[in-house]
């Protein structure tokens, strides 16, 4: 009996024009969006590889000058541009994408603004996860919200019961066809999208890719059911497709639009930080302290000199500058990721949110990314100071005096720049990218289910007539 | 005829489900909205007070002239409140230098204190109001022809001795009038929670422009009713226009406006930021070699001691406890270099602007693709009213501009590059040849310079050589003692406010457009109508 109703109503479904209207729409998004994509990774890419020729470049010029001023010059290191962004940009253009470092410390990251336009109106790029989140969730709505009242209003509904089939069954199958139709409209879109990204030659095919693609179709289904969910529970609260129409339709609002939009909000009053500037202050004041301390000389300074022993106290104190200045920092970017972190847990009470941390994960991307390279660039700059202080150690005609912020107490030999240790960026392990998104997941599955067994019991005892 | 009509039709929605839920979405999501805003406002108008301050303060700190860079302080726009544009995301703060004109502001309010939670999008009123009365208007209007006909109810209507475009003009009154309370409703609300919350005043100006912004919200109204009755004056069941209407609302607010930028990105580059700052860089390095060719060109001092000296960006130099002849080495080589910085900045405006003016062609891209959905066209017209567009922004940026040209004219007035008061506050009747100082610091150790020299060559300790000319403490040797600088008569920056008028200027067109657009859809309207088969 179920596969009668399911088959009658993914006929159903397909033969109507919202089905029409929004496999168009779907596949004219997903079209246009791969074009651009083409067209913005290309040039994204152009101008990463110029940036990170020039910082390569910069770095092979300090390490022919000295070991030292390679140690000491603070640099960035660029995230790349991701190939499958296509799928989810996972807000990178907003997030810090540049690492600030040097042998002696990892100081901080910033969002290289370089290539965003400040006059452009902020916007959500129309990728894989937007056309998701935004149309298909729009689209499961309208495949579900008369599913229960419309056929009542129709009188359909009264007609399909007195035949020898359960309620659970008529709306399991409901449910089954409009998640399969709205299925039927992403998946072709994502396989034109995908094929034009390929044949462009933006990308290469791959089965890292393939797993990627199957994970984001794989995590749109289930956006789609939890969706579907929503839209069935909207049916069956209200006796009138309008009002169930216009129940979806103020859901939708709320998890597509409002909720989302209001992290920056939720961010600031429930899990306020610290001022910028006042960290800064704390900054100046241990600096402060520490000259207070040091003792007198500490600050004389002749380039010609390295064996001046005013540099060994020097050396001392920017040793103790960088240590206290990093405590601070390195504490209060910690709050910065909690705050974010507990703000996204917060805002994942919408699936459509929920479902946009997803993909990110799936895809490797946006915050979980930064935070592994910021983790990895960590350890690389222990790896780099250690290869430093042994290049130095061999020099018999250096003072030894460490000093993380001059070239003066330290070798002046030139470094091989063949053996200095470089940090590359690796790409999110499977577990990397399973272990943040098994929150959202459970989120999502667990909201599904409540959904649809809300509607399910709210069917049972629905007034059919 | 018209009025009963309208009558009718208003007196049904007023009591459908559609009207209660619309406005119940509003009375949830507009005080939301302006709460939100208020918030980041008063955030904003806390920052902006401890950067004035700040500001102030550091003017009165200096005393030399060279450390005379009065910062700009942007005041936070109150009706961003309603629209905030693109406020977020181009700073407020500008420091007037001379060795460079103002590109964009600093203080990116987006990514001040956590730079993650730029990632985080806000909402705020223009943009619910953008949302939410597309869709009102649309629900109002798609059964409107269609619903009374599955009823039976046209058929009836149109064999009375009623002429069709009446039987319209009675039904879009009915839907205006009944929009309108919601409208209405919406504004006095936001107004109401901005005159609730106390440390808010808006000026006489500032209601206008939200005046402006309601009848623009207005015209925004009617091009959806419009819409809708256009579907549904083109379809033959309610389902199929509702249908309709729903993904007209989804593509022409969500779609069109995001693909646009995302189009316009694409495909009108901007020039790189990192190579601008290349070429601004080769231009400084130009300039610092001129500086240094004439550094070598000057007749070398007595003594290359800088006693007390501090300097730093953009030409800083604070001298204490120099030879005459070396502050007078100092005094040539400003006189010299500070034109040359001039100079400098003039030259390096040419790519500066070439990059600003890749940025707005962008831009504008953006806007002409988002200006074919009324959303499009709202939004702009809107964050123009608010005085947080881009147009606002250059203004203001052109006025800085004007202003640093007003500074430096008030600089050259003084002849103060030649001055010494450009880097030291010491006066001229002070300064003491290297000889004089040597004898002074040493106690009379040493009677000139060559004696102390002779001296000096012969110590191990290197700080020793320092040492001894600490035995007596001059009076001109530090910043102690002397006065800040009096630059009261330097000219101040003053914005200025956005008028109603000022503010519409430039969205003069896209307001006609907008009115345009609902004419011909209008007038389309009626000719479907007319046509349209009651049966």
């Amino acid at each position: 009996m179920f596969k009668t109703v399911l088959k009658r109503e993914i006929l159903h479904n397909l033969y109507s024009l919202r089905f029409m209207l929004s496999l168009v729409l779907v596949l004219a998004v997903f079209v246009a969006h791969s074009l651009s994509f083409v067209r913005s990774h290309a040039s994204a890419m152009e101008k990463y590889r110029e940036t990170r020729g020039l910082a390569v470049k910069a770095m092979q010029n300090d390490a022919s000058q000295s070991a030292t001023r390679l140690a000491v010059t603070p640099r960035y290191f660029d995230l790349r541009p991701r190939d499958n962004a296509f799928i989810a940009d996972a807000k990178e253009r907003f997030l810090p994408n540049a690492l600030r470092y040097s042998a002696w410390n990892v100081f901080g990251f910033q969002n290289k603004s370089g290539s965003s336009n400040p006059f452009l109106p902020r916007y959500d790029e129309l990728n894989w996860m937007f056309i998701a989140a935004l149309i298909i969730s729009f689209v499961t709505f309208l495949f579900t919200f008369d599913a229960v009242s419309g056929e009542k209003e129709s009188r359909t509904l009264a007609q399909a019961l007195s035949n020898s089939v359960s309620r659970g069954t008529l709306l399991f199958g409901k449910y089954v066809s409009a998640i399969l139709s709205v299925l039927l409209i992403l998946v072709p879109g994502a396989l034109v999208s995908l094929l034009i990204v390929l044949l462009a030659g933006s990308v290469s095919w791959s089965a890292g890719l393939a797993g990627e693609t199957a994970a984001y179709l794989a995590v749109a289904g289930l956006l789609t059911a939890v969706m579907a969910a929503f839209g069935l529970l909207c049916s069956v609260i209200a006796r009138n497709s309008n009002v169930s129409l216009l129940l979806a339709l103020s859901a939708w609002i709320l998890f597509a639009v409002v909720i989302p939009n209001s992290s920056a909000f939720i961010a600031k009053n429930l899990y306020p930080i610290e001022k910028a500037e006042s960290v800064q202050k704390r900054v100046n004041v241990a600096f402060e302290d520490l000259n207070k301390g040091a003792p007198p000389g500490s600050w004389m300074m002749n380039s010609g000199n390295p064996f001046l022993p005013q540099h060994e106290l020097r050396a001392d104190l920017q040793r103790k500058r960088l240590a206290a200045e990093k405590a601070i920092r390195d504490d209060y970017y910690r709050v910065m990721f909690r705050q974010f972190e507990k703000t996204r847990q917060l805002i994942s009470i919408s699936p459509v949110a929920a479902f946009g941390f997803l993909v990110d994960a799936a895809v490797g991307g946006g915050y979980q990314r930064f935070r592994k390279a910021w983790d990895d660039i960590h350890v690389y700059q222990t790896q780099f100071q250690e290869y430093f202080t042994a290049l130095d150690a061999k020099d018999p005609k250096s003072p030894h005096w460490l000093n993380p912020n001059e070239d003066v107490s330290t070798t002046r030999l030139a470094a091989d720049f063949e053996t200095v240790p470089q940090f590359t960026e690796q790409p999110m392990s499977l577990s990397g990218r399973l272990k943040p998104a098994l929150l959202y997941l459970i989120i999502l599955v667990v909201m599904g289910c409540l959904v649809f067994f809300a509607s399910f019991i709210l069917f049972v005892r629905y007034d059919v007539r | 005829m018209i009025f009963h009509i309208a009558k009718k039709e208003f007196l049904n929605n007023l009591v459908s489900a559609r009207f209660v839920i619309g406005f119940l979405l509003c009375l949830v999501l507009i005080p939301f909205s302006i709460l939100i805003n208020v918030d980041d406002y008063r955030d904003q108008m806390v920052r902006y007070r401890l950067d004035l301050d700040a500001a102030e303060k550091s003017l009165k700190e200096i005393r030399v002239y060279s450390a005379l860079r009065p910062q700009i302080i942007f005041a936070p726009e109150p009706l961003g409140i309603f629209g905030k544009g693109i406020s977020a995301q181009v700073g407020n703060k500008v420091r007037t230098r001379l060795g460079e004109m103002p590109l964009l502001a600093e203080g990116v309010a987006a990514t001040r204190d956590n730079p993650f939670l730029a990632s985080f999008f806000s909402i705020d009123f223009v943009e619910i109001v953008a949302i939410i009365f597309a869709l009102l208007a649309l629900l109002f209007s798609f059964d409107a022809l269609t619903g009374e006909k599955e009823n039976g109810t046209l058929r009836l209507q149109i064999a009375n001795t009623v002429s069709r475009s009446r039987i319209l003009a009675g039904k879009i009154a009915g839907i205006l009038l009944t929009l309108l309370p919601i409208l209405v409703f919406c504004f006095l609300l936001g107004s109401f929670v901005i005159m609730l919350s106390g440390d808010l005043s808006f000026t006489g100006r500032e209601w206008g422009r939200l005046a402006a912004l309601a009848l623009a919200a207005l015209v925004y109204l009617a091009v959806f009713v419009f819409i809708g009755l256009l579907v549904s004056s083109r379809t033959k069941t309610s389902v199929t226009s509702l249908v309709l209407c729903l993904f007209l609302w989804v593509l022409l607010v969500f779609i069109v406006p995001n693909l646009s930028s995302y189009f316009a990105e694409s495909f009108v580059g901007i020039q790189s930021r990192d190579n601008l700052d290349r070429v601004l860089n080769d231009f400084d390095k130009a300039t610092l070699e001129r500086i240094a060719a004439v550094e070598k060109s000057l007749p070398r001092p007595d003594w290359q001691m800088s006693w007390y000296s501090n300097s730093a960006e953009d030409g800083y130099r604070e001298l204490y406890g120099l030879s005459a002849s070396y502050f007078e080495w100092f005094r040539l080589r400003t006189e010299a270099a500070e034109p040359m910085r001039l100079d400098n900045a003039d030259k390096k405006w040419g790519p500066q602007r070439a990059y600003l003016d890749s940025l707005d062609r962008q831009a504008r891209a953006a806007d002409l693709l988002a200006m074919t959905s009324p959303a499009g066209i709202f939004r702009i017209v809107a964050s123009a009213l608010c005085g947080t567009d881009r147009a606002t922004y250059q203004a203001r940026m052109d006025d800085v501009r004007r202003y640093r040209e007003t500074f430096v004219r008030y600089l050259q007035g003084k002849n103060i590059f030649a001055s010494y008061a450009y880097i030291t506050p010491t006066p001229p009747s002070a300064f003491r040849a290297a000889d004089q100082l040597i004898e002074a610091r040493s106690g009379g150790k040493f009677k000139n310079m060559r004696e102390y020299d002779d001296w000096a060559g012969k110590q191990a300790d290197f700080r020793a050589r320092f040492q001894i000319l600490n035995t007596v403490k001059l009076p001109n040797d530090s910043p102690d003692g002397f006065p800040t600088l009096n630059a009261d008569d330097m000219p101040r920056f003053s914005g200025r406010a956005v008028s109603v008028f000022g503010a519409l200027e430039g969205s003069i067109l896209r307001l006609g457009l907008i009115l345009f657009e609902s004419l011909a859809l209008f007038a389309l309207a009626c000719v479907a109508f007319i046509r349209y088969d009651v049966r």
